[in-house]
């Protein structure tokens, strides 16, 4: 029975113009626009080296995780172009516009000023959180080696050594910010991200279709399902697996496209791939949200669903990346919740940092919001009799 | 006397202050066309999503093939066939695709299934539109094929909830001649609808609702010995006197006579030669006649009887 509701589902899938449109028409046509677009600002402004500056200081000095960090992403493939200064310097520089933004360490904690909102900006600030948290965790090591030794009457302690190997530890090896993306971040890239985001969330519509048909208080076809000796779940599953099918394959797709495009993804393409996988089922569930939570017709739903992923799209920098940037330091809670902006943040995760802790937070992320997603649907999905219909 | 099939027994279902069905009991017997008759909103949808286990109610019984009704009851609901008022199709499936999704939902086997879909192509009258999409049909094939979704699996209890709203005179009557031909079969059929004509063409049993509320039960002849009047003459004639008008309310059997100028309607409390009668009046007067035709009472008259409106109301 559970094949019989994947089949037939996958073939009203299929045959809805609309839904084949948004889901996978869609993304295709916005990535050749954006390629048309985005390649004549790439020809114009090509991506270099961030210039920011580093307020000299006792504790800058001090702080050997931190500057071993900085020295990593300044070399000849690093992130960015760094000056050490004074702090007067440094703010002279700023209103000049000569550095994107400079970084001041008092004890432990780094701050980071800059002047505008953008990607620049962005960059900056995503890398000095993850310097802040992996030196936590070297630190914490470090901290406990140093504490074993003592306890075993080893007092002879080489400091730097120790905390050398817990960054070595920590990087495999290497340090992790190094720029390990096969090439300079681009704009296009940045919009071939938001674009996976948004055709990952646009699942959202596949299952607003299906579960109504499946839900009596919903639609006549829900009723005509309801009265049928097949049990509920496995009706819900065949077309869930459905729409995740017909999902992955308009994925398949955006991605062929954008590798003909020029499209690079370097050797992390199975962790973007795992990613999309993830941002598909929380577009899955939160379509089933809106299908069960909100009481109109389908159309009003599906509109409901496209607003809701091109306003997280939008929040999460599609139509300008500063604007990621401007949620991040005066609303950060949004982006947490936005699962656009999960991918993206995973997906610029994975060009500059690599497989670090901030890609499997943002898959975590996805994950929940599934969750959270499912569960709120839970009630509503299980329920066989109804006060009205 | 035949086996039970529905046995509901005193439901009641209740949104908020408003009490939709009250206290309904009755029973359906084996292949038995059972019409619920009603004006909308009368409860008639309401009861049978009740019995379907549709609908919380809020007190009752209800039976079906002796067992107790429940969501979860899949071997009672393999044996039902359900033809909703609103059509219930994929408009992106063809029509063979239809019947055969949920023809499916009933019946794994495929060599199985087919036989049932081609049946109820052939019931139904689909034959030639079987790629065709919904879109593509008639209001009257598109009702077909709501009816043909619904019976594919052959159900042993069919509920046909108004199947022919909005359906043209000879759609209707393709659909009647089916549903007939279905109990023929061996199904038992619930068939609701506020068509007074339909319920006396194919059903065997009638229950009158009228605001959650059974009025009355039998077959049509029997109810409609509930009307007072027997048979309505109607004369279309001009200069008929007032005299003649009184001498006829004066009639044995004459419940009524009022005379409008143009046409003269005469009730009769039992029926009988009336009609002979009343021509040999005219005769004897001199009034020439241009039309003269005699009534029996309809369902809508032992419904106005009964609630003191209109059964279309």
């Amino acid at each position: 029975m559970l094949l019989h509701n994947f089949m037939y589902s996958l073939l009203v899938l299929l045959r809805s113009r609309g839904l084949v449109f948004w889901t996978i028409a869609f993304p295709l046509i916005m990535a050749v626009l954006f390629n048309l677009a985005m390649s004549n600002i790439e020809s114009s402004e090509k991506f270099q080296k961030i210039d920011i500056a580093v307020v000299q200081s006792e504790d800058y000095d001090n702080n050997m995780i931190f500057k071993n960090a900085l020295e990593a992403l300044s070399g000849e493939d690093g992130l960015f172009h760094i000056k050490e200064t004074d702090l007067k310097t440094a703010e002279s520089m700023l209103n000049e516009k000569s550095i994107t933004g400079y970084l001041t360490l008092s004890g432990d904690d780094v701050a980071v000023t800059v002047k505008n909102s953008g990607i620049n900006e962005t960059i900056l600030c995503r890398v000095m959180n993850e310097i802040k948290s992996d030196s936590e965790i070297v630190v914490s090591g470090g901290t406990d080696v140093i504490n074993q030794k003592i306890a075993s009457g080893e007092f002879n302690i080489n400091y730097e050594d120790i905390f050398r190997e817990e960054t070595e530890k920590l990087t495999g090896g290497e340090l992790k910010f190094k720029d390990t993306s096969p090439a300079h971040m681009s704009y296009v890239m940045i919009e071939y991200y938001s674009l996976i985001a948004m055709a990952c969330l646009y699942s959202g519509l596949l299952t607003i279709v299906l579960i109504d048909n499946k839900m009596p208080d919903i639609s006549a076809v829900g009723k005509r399902c309801s009265v049928s000796p097949t049990g509920k779940f496995a009706s819900i599953t065949g077309s869930l697996l459905a729409a995740f099918v017909v999902q992955l394959f308009g994925l398949a797709l955006l991605f062929a496209l954008l590798l003909l495009l020029g499209a690079d993804f370097g050797s992390q393409l199975l962790y973007i791939i795992l990613l999309s996988v993830a941002g598909t089922f929380a577009g899955l569930t939160a379509g089933i949200a809106v299908s069960v939570l909100i009481k109109t017709n389908e159309n009003a739903k599906t509109t409901i669903m496209i607003s809701i992923t091109m306003a997280c799209c939008f929040l999460s920098g599609m139509m300008g990346i500063s604007m990621k940037n401007i949620v991040d330091v005066n609303a950060p809670f949004i982006n947490r919740i936005n699962p656009v902006a999960m991918i993206t943040d995973g997906l610029y995760a994975l060009y500059f940092i690599g497989t670090g802790s901030r890609y499997y937070i943002d898959l975590a992320s996805l994950v929940a919001f599934s969750l959270i997603m499912l569960i709120l649907s839970w009630s509503r999905l299980r329920r066989q009799k109804y006060d009205s219909i | 006397m035949p086996d039970k099939i529905i046995e509901v027994k005193e439901l009641v279902k209740e949104y908020k202050t408003l009490r939709a069905v009250d206290g309904l009991s009755f029973d359906v017997f084996d292949q038995e066309i059972v019409g619920l008759l009603g004006p909308n909103g009368s409860g008639k949808s309401t009861t049978i999503n009740c019995i379907l286990s549709l609908l919380k109610y809020s007190s009752g019984e209800i039976r079906i093939f002796g067992k107790e009704m429940k969501p979860d009851a899949y071997d009672i609901k393999s044996k039902i066939g359900v033809i909703f008022q609103d059509v219930a199709v994929f408009d992106e499936l063809s029509v063979y695709d239809n019947i055969n999704y949920f023809c499916g939902l009933y019946i794994r086997d495929k060599k199985q299934r087919q036989e049932c879909i081609e049946d109820a192509i052939k019931l139904c009258g689909l034959d030639d539109y079987r790629k065709f999409r919904p879109k593509q049909l008639s209001g009257g094939l598109l009702r077909r094929l709501n009816i043909a979704c619904g019976i594919a699996h052959k159900p042993k209890l069919i509920f046909l909830d108004e199947p022919t709203v909005a359906v043209d005179p000879q759609s209707r009557n393709s659909i009647l001649e089916g549903i007939k031909k279905l109990r023929e079969d061996g199904a038992t059929i619930v068939y609701t609808t506020h068509y007074m004509e339909e319920v006396e063409q194919i059903c065997d049993r009638i229950i009158i609702i009228d605001k959650g509320k059974i009025l009355a039960v039998g077959t049509s002849d029997e109810l409609k010995l509930l009307a007072k009047t027997e048979e309505k003459i109607t004369i279309e004639a001009a200069g008929i006197p007032q005299t003649l008008v009184d001498k006829i309310n004066g009639m044995k059997y004459v419940s009524g006579a009022e005379y409008d100028g143009q046409r003269l309607v005469i009730s009769y409390s039992s029926a009988g030669d009336n009609l002979t009668r009343i021509i040999d009046e005219m005769k004897d007067n001199g009034i020439r006649c241009s039309r003269i035709y005699s009534e029996r009472p309809t369902l809508n008259e032992v419904f106005l009887e009964l609630t003191g409106k209109e059964l279309k109301d």
